[in-house]
C-alpha cells in the first residue's frame, strides 16, 4: 500500500502528456485511440472489480428474497424449533396453504409455523464442526511447528509443504468416499463396540450408547445401534479435511514470526517448547484466523459430510447417533423441494448457513491478513 | 534448588513436546497416506480402458464406462474459463495496478473476494438454481458452468493480484517513463513479465473448480448420456462419481473409485504443474 501511495505512475502519465503535445499532428491521432483503450480498460477493470461486490451481495438478495415467506412465518423462532417434518408439506393441500402465506393470510401462517425449525441442523453443524477442530486444532498446529522447526533441519520443509497444499487440493468427494468406505465400517463393526464394552457400564458415559424414544407417549430407552454414518464418523471426517488447510496457514503465520523473537528467548536460555510458546503467542492472532478458516470451511462442507453423517435430523447428545449438518439437508433436501413453504425454510437455512459463514471468514480474513503479516 | 528442579522440569516438557510435535505429524502423514493409498489402491484395481472410452449404460451389472461424464467436466471447465478467467483477471488488474486510484474500492474489493473464496459451495448451487435454472425453465450446463465461473472468479483475481504485484516497480516506471500509456504498459510490460505465475493461478483456480460437485447438484444436474449442449442437463464427473459412490450396486461404485483415482491423478499433475510454474517465475525477479 505503501508502495502504491508513492507510485509516480500519475506524474510520469501526464509528463508523457506533454511530450505528446510537442509531436506532430499525425501522431496525435493515433495517439487518440491509445487514450481511448486506456481509459477504457480504466473503467472495464473497475467493472470487473464492481462484479466482485455484486457476487457477495447476490447470494444474500436472492436468498433473502426466496426465504422471505419462511422468514415471515418463522422469524427468528426458526433457530430455536426443533421440528421438522418436511413430508406433510409435500401434500397439495398443504402446498396450497403456502401460497395464500405468499399473499398475505394470517391465519394459515400460525398452523404451518411449527413444521420447520433449525434447531437439529444447527445442532449437527456445532457439533459436527467442534469435532472436526478437536481433531484439526491440535495436530495442525503441531504439524505447523513440526514444518516451521523442525522439517527444515532434516531438509524435507519443501515435499512437506507441497503435500500439504496437495491435500488441500483434493476434492471433498473424496474424503467422503474413504469415510463411507472405510472410517464408518470401522466405527462400526471395531470402535464403536469397544467403546461401548468399556465406557458402557461406566456411570455417566450411558448418554453415548443409549436414546431415548417417544413411542406412543411413553419414552423408551433404547441402546443406540453403531451404524458407522454418525455425528462422529461426520466430525471426523470434517476434521481430516480441515487439517490441510489450518496447517498450511498456521505455517505461513509462524513463519512470519521474526526470526530475532525467538533467537531472543533461545539465547536467555529458552527450551524449546518454550521458545516454540513463545512463536504461538506472538502468531496467537494470525493462528486464531487460522483456525476460524478451518471452521468455516467445516460448516460449509457439504459433499463428505453428506455421505458419512446418516442425514436425521434430530437432536441426539450421543455421538453415535445419526445427524444433519444445515449443509447436508440442504443437499439432501432441495431437488426435492421446489415449490412452497418446505423449499423457502431451506432457503432460511441456506440463508443462515451463508451469513454464518460470511461472519467466519470475515473474522478469519480480519485477522489473517490484518494482524499477521507484520 | 527449586529453580534447578523447574529447568528440568522444563527441559522434560521440551522433549515431550518436541517429540509430540513429530509424532503428530508423523501421524497425519501416515493418516493421509492411508486415504490416498486407499483411493489410489481402489481405483486402479477398478480402472479399465471402457472407462474412458464407454458411455454409462444405466446396467447396474455392467455400467459401461464415463466418457460422458469426463468429456462434460471438461466442456464445464472450459465454459467456467471463458466467463471466470476474463472477469477475475480483469479484478487482479485493477487491484494491482489501479490500486492508487481509489484506495477504498481497492480495500472493500480485496477483502470480499477473499471472503468469496471461502463461501460453502452448495450455496453458490443454490442461487445459481434460483437465478438461472428456475428462469430457464429447466437444469442446464449453462447453469452448472455459471456456478463455476463464480467460484473461480474470486481465486483468479486474487491470485493474479499477487502474480501482477510480483513484477518490480521499476519495470513499470520504465514504460511510463517512455510514453507508454497505463493500458500500453499493462498489456506490454507487467502482463508478459507475470505471464507464467498468472497462468499459475488460473491453473489453482481450475484444480479448485474441477473437483467441486456441489455447485452443480442443482444447476448442471448430471447426465448419462454423451451430451454437448449445454442447454440441457449436463454430465460431469464429480456428479457421476457422487452418485455412483451413494449408490447400492457395487460396479457401479467401481466406476467411482476409478474416476476418483482419475480426477485425484489429474489434480496431482496440476499441482506438480503449478509448483514448478510458480516457483520458476518468482525465482525470475529475485534473481534480477
Amino acid at each position: 500500500m505503501a508502495e502504491s501511495a508513492t507510485n509516480p505512475a500519475g506524474v510520469l502519465t501526464a509528463s508523457g502528456g506533454g511530450f505528446a503535445q510537442a509531436s506532430p499532428r499525425k501522431r496525435r491521432t493515433a495517439k487518440a485511440s491509445v487514450v481511448l483503450f486506456d481509459t477504457a480498460l480504466k473503467w472495464v477493470c473497475r467493472g470487473a472489480a464492481c462484479t466482485i461486490l455484486i457476487m457477495l451481495a447476490l447470494p444474500l438478495i436472492v436468498l433473502i428474497r426466496q426465504a422471505w415467506p419462511a422468514i415471515q412465518a418463522y422469524g427468528a423462532g426458526f433457530l430455536v424449533t426443533s421440528t421438522w417434518r418436511a413430508n406433510e408439506l409435500e401434500q397439495p393441500a398443504r402446498d396450497a396453504a403456502g401460497k395464500i402465506i405468499i399473499e398475505g393470510g394470517e391465519t394459515v401462517m400460525t398452523v404451518l409455523p411449527a413444521q420447520f425449525g433449525a434447531l437439529p441442523v444447527l445442532y449437527g453443524t456445532a457439533v459436527s464442526s467442534a469435532i472436526a477442530l478437536l481433531v484439526a486444532v491440535p495436530f495442525g498446529l503441531a504439524a505447523a511447528l513440526f514444518i516451521v522447526r523442525i522439517a527444515p533441519k532434516l531438509k524435507i520443509a519443501g515435499p512437506l509443504s507441497f503435500l500439504i497444499e496437495f491435500l488441500a487440493a483434493i476434492p471433498s468427494l473424496a474424503y467422503g468416499i474413504w469415510g463411507l468406505f472405510v472410517l464408518a465400517p470401522l466405527l462400526s463393526t471395531t470402535i464403536g463396540p469397544a467403546m461401548a464394552k468399556v465406557l458402557g457400564n461406566v456411570p455417566g458415559f450411558d448418554w453415548m450408547f443409549y436414546q431415548t424414544i417417544i413411542i406412543g407417549g411413553t419414552a423408551t430407552r433404547r441402546p443406540i445401534s453403531f451404524t458407522g454414518r454418525d455425528m462422529l464418523c461426520g466430525g471426523l471426517v470434517l476434521g481430516i479435511m480441515i487439517l490441510p488447510i489450518i496447517t498450511a496457514v498456521s505455517r505461513d503465520v509462524l513463519k512470519n514470526v521474526p526470526r530475532a523473537q525467538i533467537e531472543g528467548s533461545v539465547a536467555l536460555g529458552a527450551t524449546w517448547w518454550q521458545s516454540s510458546i513463545e512463536m504461538l503467542r506472538f502468531g496467537r492472532a494470525g493462528l486464531f484466523g487460522a483456525v476460524m478458516l478451518g471452521l468455516a470451511r467445516a460448516a460449509g462442507e457439504t459433499m463428505a459430510i453428506t455421505m458419512v453423517i446418516g442425514n436425521n435430523n434430530q437432536i441426539v447428545p450421543s455421538p453415535f447417533a445419526p445427524a444433519q449438518t444445515m449443509a447436508s439437508l440442504l443437499a439432501n433436501e432441495f431437488a426435492e423441494a421446489t415449490t412452497g413453504m418446505h423449499s423457502a425454510a431451506l432457503l432460511y437455512v441456506a440463508l443462515i448457513l451463508l451469513v454464518m459463514s460470511l461472519l467466519f471468514n470475515i473474522v478469519a480474513r480480519y485477522f489473517v491478513v490484518g494482524k499477521a503479516v507484520k | 534448588m527449586p529453580a534447578r528442579r523447574e529447568n528440568k522440569l522444563a527441559r522434560i516438557t521440551s522433549s515431550v513436546m518436541y517429540i509430540g510435535c513429530t509424532a503428530a505429524s508423523i501421524v497425519i502423514l501416515l493418516l493421509l497416506i492411508w486415504i490416498t493409498g486407499y483411493l489410489v489402491s481402489i481405483g486402479t484395481a477398478s480402472l479399465n480402458l471402457d472407462f474412458f472410452t464407454q458411455v454409462a449404460t444405466g446396467d447396474p451389472e455392467a455400467p459401461g464406462g464415463m466418457k460422458h461424464a469426463i468429456r462434460g467436466t471438461i466442456i464445464l471447465l472450459a465454459m467456467a474459463s471463458m466467463v471466470g478467467v476474463p472477469l477475475g483477471l480483469l479484478t487482479g488488474i485493477y487491484l494491482s495496478e489501479y490500486a492508487a486510484d481509489a484506495g477504498l474500492l481497492n480495500t472493500i474489493v480485496r477483502f470480499t473476494a477473499d471472503v468469496l473464496t471461502g463461501l460453502p459451495s452448495i450455496i453458490v448451487g443454490i442461487v445459481g438454481y434460483e437465478l438461472i435454472v428456475v428462469p430457464m425453465g429447466g437444469y442446464s450446463g449453462y447453469a452448472g458452468a455459471a456456478a463455476l465461473a463464480f467460484i473461480m472468479i474470486p481465486i483468479v483475481a486474487r491470485t493474479s493480484e499477487e502474480m501482477l504485484r510480483l513484477v518490480p516497480q521499476s519495470y513499470r516506471e520504465g514504460s511510463l517513463g517512455l510514453g507508454a500509456t497505463k493500458a500500453q504498459t499493462i498489456f506490454r510490460v507487467v502482463l508478459p513479465a507475470a505471464a507464467g505465475s498468472v497462468v499459475t493461478g488460473i491453473m489453482l483456480a481450475f484444480a479448485r473448480v474441477a473437483g467441486e460437485t456441489a455447485p452443480l447438484l442443482f444447476t448442471a444436474l448430471g447426465s448419462r448420456l454423451l451430451s454437448t449442449d449445454p442447454a440441457k442437463p449436463f454430465p460431469s464427473l464429480t456428479l457421476q462419481i457422487y452418485s455412483y459412490a451413494t449408490g447400492p450396486y457395487v460396479k457401479e461404485r467401481q466406476m467411482a473409485w476409478a474416476g476418483m483415482l482419475v480426477l485425484i491423478a489429474m489434480l496431482f499433475l496440476l499441482n506438480m504443474l503449478i509448483r514448478y510454474v510458480a516457483h520458476r517465475s518468482v525465482r525470475k525477479f529475485q534473481v534480477s
